[in-house]
């Protein structure tokens, strides 16, 4: 750097950097200002168009939770997004294992046949999952979303915990077996430890991916009682003719915001994984 | 190695493989079984229909109107997120005072469900009381309210626009490992040489981000082919279907029409196209494993 400059080429780097990405910041942020700013105005102001409200109405989360029936489509998000996640990681953790640890036959097949049902989005499939729900009368019951989401999160899983485990070196497993522990010990005492912020990583991001997820919980659940909330917030706009918008920006900023923060945290585990993946 | 029962990797595999299979295959076979059926609108099997169906689809001018438009959604989100991702992720890998802050900003609409977002922007878009048309005004852009969803002519570019701000996330978490697997002394001795920025650009970084953008283009293709949330709870495929790609359109053939063995011919063509994009990504993994 010569002297005499009065901006470190670092400083000049950071506003040239943030000038390249304000257009983009700005078209993020604005649909989170959009929802916050309609969430806080008082009822009567919130069909004219003006940013600022003349007060800040938080008394709109409360009248919110009761008008929307915010509470029971939070319990149904949160029973689908747990159960479906332990199911899928319950599946996934040993298949992940032997498929970074093991040599099968198969093991390729088995691979292709993630690999499919990984790019298979739901909606493909939705007319064939609705009469497999009709022939288990499990229609209108939460439980057939729950594994719905749960098997089409095993190769997601899979797939994430698999490019981890392979990190984890296989040394410290053939000392166990040196030592004189059967391979099972070895998995349990040694392998599974290590390998905790992994499975972690996959739990948070597999129950986003249930926490948000639209079409398969819009076509098995039809009665509000078993509505997650994404159905219900959107149940609160369609085919209506009045829609209380500050309600509706209230229950998706509490819907979303506490999942996004997590999400935030979180991405760059999601990068490495996905870069580790995505050339495997 | 004394190899337990627990540890055999066909029992370690046999849960998640069944649970998958029995969840994917059984709907698949069931498909393949309308979709050559003649079926009334509460689901009866009325008998062979053989190709019937798959010819209705075909001749159906909704579907083939449906089909272009998702070729254009399809293609439009992908190439515009594809162009806008590779700055950014370059501007995200350089060193600069706010970048975690400006990653987590970068990264926020892969966080939030695609409905909540499409719920927001149908608010924000809103023809009388949406801040988008206040926000324009305020900035002198316009000067007469534009009603953006109610019209094809701007309802459709407007999603292809909110579904390359939601697919930016994704592709740019790609690029950022692609750029992160070159190794620094590549452009270290560039620069010895005397190369500008732009050559390094051009001779360094785009050539070895290759396989990571191939992938990246396979990757969103597939996810946007796939993506319902947004059209759905902006405008339901609307005005007049106007809006309507083929998977909107084959929600709408499954349960709203009730024309099952239609929708089920639908679906297993798009599982056909799905499955050719999968092989494409295959090829494209494995060359990138070899190079």
């Amino acid at each position: 750097m010569k002297p005499g400059r009065r901006m470190s080429p670092k400083a000049r780097r950071t506003i040239l950097c943030w000038l390249v990405l304000s257009p983009l910041v700005v078209a993020v942020l604005f649909p989170f200002a959009v929802m916050f700013i309609t969430a806080i105005k008082p009822p009567t102001e919130v069909l004219r168009p003006t940013w600022w409200p003349s007060e800040v109405r938080l008394e709109n989360f409360v009248t919110m939770w009761k008008a929307t029936n915010f509470g029971t489509a939070l319990m149904n998000s949160i029973y689908v997004a747990v159960l479906s996640t332990l199911i899928s990681l319950i599946v996934s953790i040993p298949a992940a294992y032997a498929m970074s640890r093991l040599r099968f036959t198969g093991r390729g097949y088995f691979q292709q046949f993630l690999l499919v049902s990984q790019m298979l989005s739901p909606i493909v499939l939705v007319i064939g999952l609705f009469r497999l729900v009709v022939a288990l009368k499990l229609l209108d019951n939460v439980n057939s979303v729950v594994a719905v989401y749960a098997a089409f999160n095993i190769a997601f899983s899979v797939w994430m915990l698999q490019s981890y485990f392979s990190t984890i070196p296989r040394d410290l497993e053939e000392a166990a077996w040196m030592e004189g522990a059967s391979s099972w010990q070895a998995l349990v005492r040694v392998f599974l430890p290590l390998a905790l912020p992994a499975m972690v990583v996959t739990a948070i991001f597999s129950f986003i991916n249930a926490w948000n997820e639209f079409v398969i919980a819009l076509t098995m659940l039809r009665r509000q009682e078993s509505y997650t909330l994404p159905i219900q917030v959107f149940s609160l706009v369609a085919g209506r003719y009045t829609v209380e918008w500050h309600h509706v920006m209230a229950a998706a900023f509490v819907a979303t915001i506490p999942v996004a923060v997590v999400f935030a945290w979180l991405q760059r585990y999601l990068v490495r994984g996905l870069a580790l993946g995505a050339v495997k | 190695m004394n190899r337990s029962f627990l540890t055999n990797p066909y029992v370690l595999v046999a849960p998640g493989f069944f649970l998958a299979a029995f969840i994917i295959l059984w709907p698949l076979l069931q498909l393949g079984q309308i979709s050559l059926s003649e079926v009334n609108r509460f689901g009866q099997l009325k008998g062979f229909a053989g190709l019937e169906n798959y010819v209705a689809v075909f001749t159906d001018p909704q579907f083939l109107s449906a089909l272009a438009r998702t070729g254009i959604w399809t293609f439009g989100i992908v190439a515009g997120t594809i162009i806008l991702s590779v700055p950014v992720a370059l501007v995200l890998n350089e060193d600069f005072y706010g970048r975690g802050l400006a990653r987590i900003i970068v990264m926020l609409p892969w966080a939030v469900s695609l409905t909540m977002t499409a719920i927001v922007w149908r608010w924000a878009l809103n023809g009388e009381s949406g801040m988008l048309n206040s926000a324009l005004r305020g900035l002198g852009l316009i000067d007469q309210n534009v009603q953006w969803l109610a019209q094809a002519a701007t309802a459709f570019p407007v999603q292809i626009v909110i579904g390359i701000l939601v697919s930016i996330p994704f592709t740019v978490t790609i690029f950022l490992g692609g750029l992160s697997s070159i190794p620094d002394d590549l452009y270290e001795a560039a620069k010895l040489e005397g190369a500008s920025n732009w050559q390094m650009f051009s001779r360094i970084t785009l050539p070895l981000l290759g396989p990571f953008l191939n992938i990246a283009v396979v990757m969103n293709t597939i996810n946007v082919f796939n993506s319902f949330p947004i059209i759905w709870a902006t405008t339901q495929g609307g005005p007049a279907n106007s809006t309507d790609i083929l998977v909107t359109y084959l929600y709408k053939l499954g349960f709203n029409f009730g024309k099952l063995g239609e929708a089920s011919a639908l679906s297993l063509m798009m599982f056909a196209l799905l499955l050719l994009f999968t092989i494409i990504y295959v090829r494209l993994a494995m060359r990138g494993e070899r190079a």
